[in-house]
């Protein structure tokens, strides 16, 4: 359960969010608005990369802002640009590195690196290096290192502005059907579409929260 | 599903070629040893033409045991200018045999540490540098951390190129060509990503 309760942002001075209050516990949520609206603020808001200046943020109890470690098993954050979240120069590498120090034996990690990569189409290029994967299977490969953690919530923010139509698509399905609790920043309306409830921002107020159809159509007519 | 780019950048940088040889099977400690045994022996002098020409045969036979035997090739083919670079000058100042054997040991060294990281996984061999410095924990040293930090530096390398690669083709696009320009946001770009690359860590739980 996601829980927002008069939450303001403030940068430099600068309000980025004001006063948003929302109680998430819908499985596919959709935040949309235009580019500086503060929705990845918001969705940063979610696993303490950002901090309320005001309000409180809870993840099933936690607060990310001071419980970041019991926040960060549950929630995972896959980025806009899959290059910034690769660490480890290779595929399998870099999934295996998201399990490091969670107490678990080499061929445990193995095995749990190999299942999701099969899962997800990446199995055959386990030992070939990150850069050479094409823009979709990096972010594939962001995905996987994120999910092979098992948290109980994903946070995705923009993944995917820098893909193609056949990889937005495919990444669009792959999240569509994860058994997580999935909270999608995005620009892309068909893929909002398809959540269960969108949350609409403006000028970092949200405007509506609600019925995807509804917030996209006055997205559409009042932002665009 | 087929992989992206050709990787002619990863050819360059020696990361690790899967592969079944001897050298891939043997663990990652006995190679760095190894490789500190081959380069102490070619650093010893005077010059000993039987111990260096005996250590080329043994990095190059390694290579063909590996079949490795291309990237031999590119990494040689890379590293001609710094070479002649390493050659020239001593070539003017000191007798040939000198000049020669200064500059093979560079060879035989260099090829030998890519011929480990060619047949080693990188978290192999993090795990052995991690392993080595433990005894520089009480000075406050973080192994993990200092593991981390090269495991990210060989990961950014092709990052950084593919901007500069970027930068160079916005420039050529302009038909504009200025030192400033290229490197004033081929150093924006870096500082972004690295700040970039410590959102994601965080986001992973690295800086618990």
């Amino acid at each position: 359960m996601i829980d927002i309760r008069s939450v303001s942002v403030e940068r430099d001075g600068k309000p980025i969010l004001a006063e948003v209050t929302a109680q998430l516990d819908q499985r596919r949520i959709a935040v949309i608005g235009a580019n500086g609206s503060g929705k990845s603020t918001f969705a940063r808001l979610l696993n303490g990369l950002a901090s309320p200046t005001v309000g409180t943020v809870t993840i099933d109890g936690f607060d990310p802002s001071r419980q970041a470690r019991e926040v960060r098993a549950r929630v995972g954050f896959v980025f806009t640009n899959p290059d910034a979240q690769i660490v480890m120069p290779t595929v399998g590498e870099d999934v295996a590195f998201s399990l490091r120090g969670k107490g678990l034996t080499r061929s445990e990690i193995n095995a749990r690196t190999s299942e999701v990569l099969h899962e997800y189409g990446l199995a055959d290029f386990v030992d070939l290096p990150a850069h050479d994967l094409s823009g979709g299977q990096k972010q594939l490969l962001a995905l996987c290192s994120v999910l092979v953690a098992r948290p109980s919530i994903l946070v995705a923010d923009e993944p995917t502005t820098l893909l193609d139509a056949r990889n937005t698509r495919l990444v669009a399905d792959i999240l569509m059907d994860l058994p997580q609790q999935l909270v999608v920043v995005t620009h892309d309306l068909a893929l909002a579409a398809r959540c269960d409830v969108a949350l609409l921002f403006d000028g970092g107020r949200l405007l509506q929260h609600g019925d995807p159809a509804a917030a996209i159509d006055r997205y559409e007519r009042e932002l665009v | 599903m087929k992989a992206g780019r050709g990787g002619r950048l990863s050819r360059l940088t020696g990361l690790y070629v899967p592969g079944r040889s001897i050298l891939h099977r043997a663990p990652a400690s006995v190679k760095v040893v190894g490789l500190l045994c081959v380069t102490l022996a070619a650093s010893v002098p005077p010059p000993n033409w039987w111990l260096l020409c005996s250590l080329g045969g043994l990095v190059l036979g390694m290579f063909l045991v590996t079949r490795l035997a291309g990237r031999l090739v590119i990494q040689l083919w890379a590293m001609r200018w710094m070479l002649v670079v390493v050659l020239i000058p001593q070539l003017v100042f000191l007798a040939w045999p000198v000049a020669v054997a200064t500059t093979g040991r560079i060879v035989i060294a260099i090829t030998a540490a890519s011929l480990v990281t060619l047949t080693t996984r990188t978290s192999e061999l993090l795990s052995v540098f991690e392993r080595a410095l433990m005894p520089l924990r009480w000075m406050g040293v973080n192994p993990v951390r200092v593991s981390l930090v090269l495991a990210m530096t060989i990961r950014t390398v092709p990052v950084i190129a593919d901007r500069a690669e970027q930068v160079r083709e916005a420039q050529q696009a302009r038909g504009r060509y200025s030192l400033r320009a290229f490197v004033v946001p081929l150093l924006v770009g870096s500082i972004r990503h690295a700040d970039e690359l410590a959102d994601a860590l965080a986001a992973r739980g690295v800086e618990d």
